[in-house]
């Protein structure tokens, strides 16, 4: 079964044609031909492929929270990762930028290759990968300091040039700039949950990342606030790839291109439970015509 | 008139459908029984008098040091040294000044040393290995050891003993830094502790070092509560006396201190000591005045600490 998921996975990405495959291990060459592939008006499989899973395992203190998963993630899109509860989908974009690593008792196994370059491997070092791997969390976590301030941190600490620049252009680019330009030294903490979010998402582009990772954005926010993320992250697919995480079904079939459907899979006496990727494949086909009956009867809110 | 008493059908099936759920709201949210309300303001006014018994402590103590020590207020009382024969120009000048010194020392000691510990046992140590659970059970122990042992220590280890400073300034530092250094690492852990993960992880996933995370982001949230913890524990290591006396705070030092490395050293809270055993009423008057501007000195201590604390206090 395993199998003929991972064959999906590889159909769905299967126009992946040149494939960006970044020899050794320097990752600054890696970024450049991203962008490149960014900056080519190419269709969207022309992109190439960011990310490729092999049989990915995370596992907390020995009990694994997700099984072989196999994927490849396609540069320039909106992939969703969807499913219930503890289907560990959260667990699954942590490893996209080694989050996990915080977390001393997680251990990785398998693969989790970016641009044909394993994130895992001994000589990686996750500060590297993070650069080029933005994440926004689900709930606000603007640092208590001034607007601005919140967005130059990260330029900062990076040791990039004309941060006034970057300042403007984030804000402008996650559609904050208007709301904000007259009270950029205000204290983050002062605006609404939902501007909150949008600085987030412009702190996370001020350091300009290939990627930007979404783990349920707008499960804190009101319908209107998310309505101006997903508008956004629109308007963020034309120069990142972005991977989001939701638990909000309309909103995987809203914004994203390729979906990943993952449940919780029980183990024959039920005492341990992991997720497991059912079904990975263009979002239309995911939400209108699904080949597991898992999915459909997911995605048609039969169960969950 | 008989139409008018006719019930309304719909609200008389309303009251009829919810009849039973009033009858049982009114059976259990009805009177309290009386013993209930008895015993409740019993407790109340036992609660009451705890806190009034323990105000009257203080306000007992400062108001009979200052009217003790009433005659003995003038500007003599800090610009004057110390004497055992003349109470009228005796004052508290040098045990000030040496007061002030142990002070600058602990503070130099033990905000590096608290925050840095704090830093480590929060940031970096791994809480299951069992050196850094002995570590952390340790501290907590130290924070109630008695001073005097501190004393001891001080004397044995800087006063004599390997570092052999002998009685100075610099050994009376180290002891007080000693005493509340516990104290700091579990204000400023709390402190480091109160603030969120979701900063951390935002700081990380930027491409933040954690060193960055903890320089940039940790240290500047947790400010507040380590200045809070810093000054509390500064005006314990200012009340000390016991570890002071074995770590040679002279009474008599008439000239003030020139180096914290030479010299003997007087504190304020053991020059109070030494007034109080005098014989002549005057040099008691002397004490009490001490004590007045040592309440005066801790309160306003202790009170800027509380104004900070909710002057910052963060909500994330």
């Amino acid at each position: 079964m395993l199998d003929k998921v991972a064959d999906r996975a590889g159909k769905a990405a299967g126009g992946a044609s040149g494939r960006a495959k970044a020899p050794g291990i320097d990752v600054s060459g890696v970024r450049e031909a991203g962008q490149a592939d960014r900056r080519g008006s190419m269709s969207k499989s022309d992109r190439g492929t960011i990310f490729e899973l092999r049989d990915l395992t995370v596992k907390y203190g020995g009990t694994p929270a997700v099984k072989d998963v196999s994927m490849e993630i396609a540069a320039g899109e909106i992939t969703a990762l969807i499913g219930p509860s503890g289907c560990g989908k959260s667990t699954l974009i942590r490893c996209f930028n080694r989050m996990n690593d915080l977390i001393p008792s997680a251990r990785v196994e398998g693969s989790c290759l970016y641009h044909g370059q394993d994130l895992y491997g001994p000589e990686v070092d996750p500060v590297e990968v993070r650069k080029r791997i933005g994440m926004v969390f689900q709930k606000p976590n603007p640092f208590p300091k001034s607007i601005k301030d919140n967005i130059a941190f990260g330029p900062k600490v990076l040791g990039l040039d004309d941060i006034e620049g970057r300042v403007e252009r984030a804000l402008h680019g996650a559609a904050l700039w208007d709301e904000v330009k007259d009270r950029l030294d205000e204290n983050a903490y002062s605006m609404s949950g939902g501007q909150q979010q949008r600085l987030c998402i412009a702190r996370c582009i001020a350091v300009d990342p290939e990627v930007i990772l979404m783990d349920e954005p707008c499960s804190a926010l009101d319908p209107i606030s998310t309505g101006k993320i997903e508008d956004l992250m629109m308007e963020l697919k034309e120069n990142y790839s972005i991977v989001i995480v939701t638990h909000n079904m309309q909103q995987a079939a809203r914004v994203s291109d390729r979906t990943a459907f993952l449940i919780v899979e029980l183990d024959a006496e039920e005492r341990d439970r992991w997720g497991q990727l059912i079904e990975y494949d263009v979002t239309d086909k995911i939400f209108t015509n699904p080949a597991d009956s898992r999915t459909e009867d997911y995605v048609t809110g039969k169960v969950g | 008139m008989a139409r008018r008493e006719m019930p309304n059908p719909m609200a008389e099936r309303t009251r009829l459908a919810t009849a039973g759920a009033h009858a049982a709201v009114v059976g259990n949210l009805g009177k309290q029984p009386r013993g209930d309300v008895w015993r409740g303001n019993l407790f109340l006014a036992l609660l009451l008098l705890a806190v009034v018994l323990a105000l009257i402590g203080l306000i007992a103590l400062i108001v009979q040091s200052a009217l003790k020590g009433a005659p003995a207020f003038s500007m003599d009382l800090f610009t004057e040294g110390p004497s055992i024969v003349n109470p009228e120009t005796a004052g508290f000048r040098p045990a000030i000044i040496g007061s002030l010194y142990l002070i600058a020392g602990v503070v130099l000691l033990i905000v590096p040393l608290g925050v840095g510990a704090a830093v480590y046992l929060e940031e970096y140590a791994d809480g299951d290995r069992w050196w850094n659970r002995l570590i952390e059970l340790n501290i907590q122990n130290l924070a109630a050891v008695p001073s005097i042992i501190y004393g001891i220590l001080g004397l044995a280890f800087f006063v004599r003993g390997p570092l052999s400073l002998g009685f100075v300034v610099a050994a009376g530092s180290l002891t007080l830094a000693l005493l509340v250094l516990p104290t700091v690492i579990l204000a400023a852990r709390e402190a480091i502790r109160a603030v969120p993960p979701s900063i951390r992880d935002g700081s990380l996933a930027l491409g933040a070092t954690q060193w960055q995370t903890i320089r940039r982001q940790v240290l500047p949230a947790s400010i507040p509560g380590i200045v809070t913890g810093v000054i509390l524990a500064v005006s314990r290591a200012l009340g000390e006396a016991a570890p002071l006396l074995l770590v040679g705070a002279a009474t008599f030092v008439t000239a003030d201190q020139p180096n914290p490395f030479e010299g003997g050293y007087s504190a304020m809270p053991v020059q109070i000591y030494n007034y109080a055993l005098q014989a002549q009423d005057e040099f008691k008057a002397l004490a009490a005045a001490g004590v007045v501007v040592m309440l005066v000195v801790l309160l306003a201590l202790n009170s800027f600490a509380i104004w900070l604390r909710n002057r910052y206090e963060q909500q994330w």
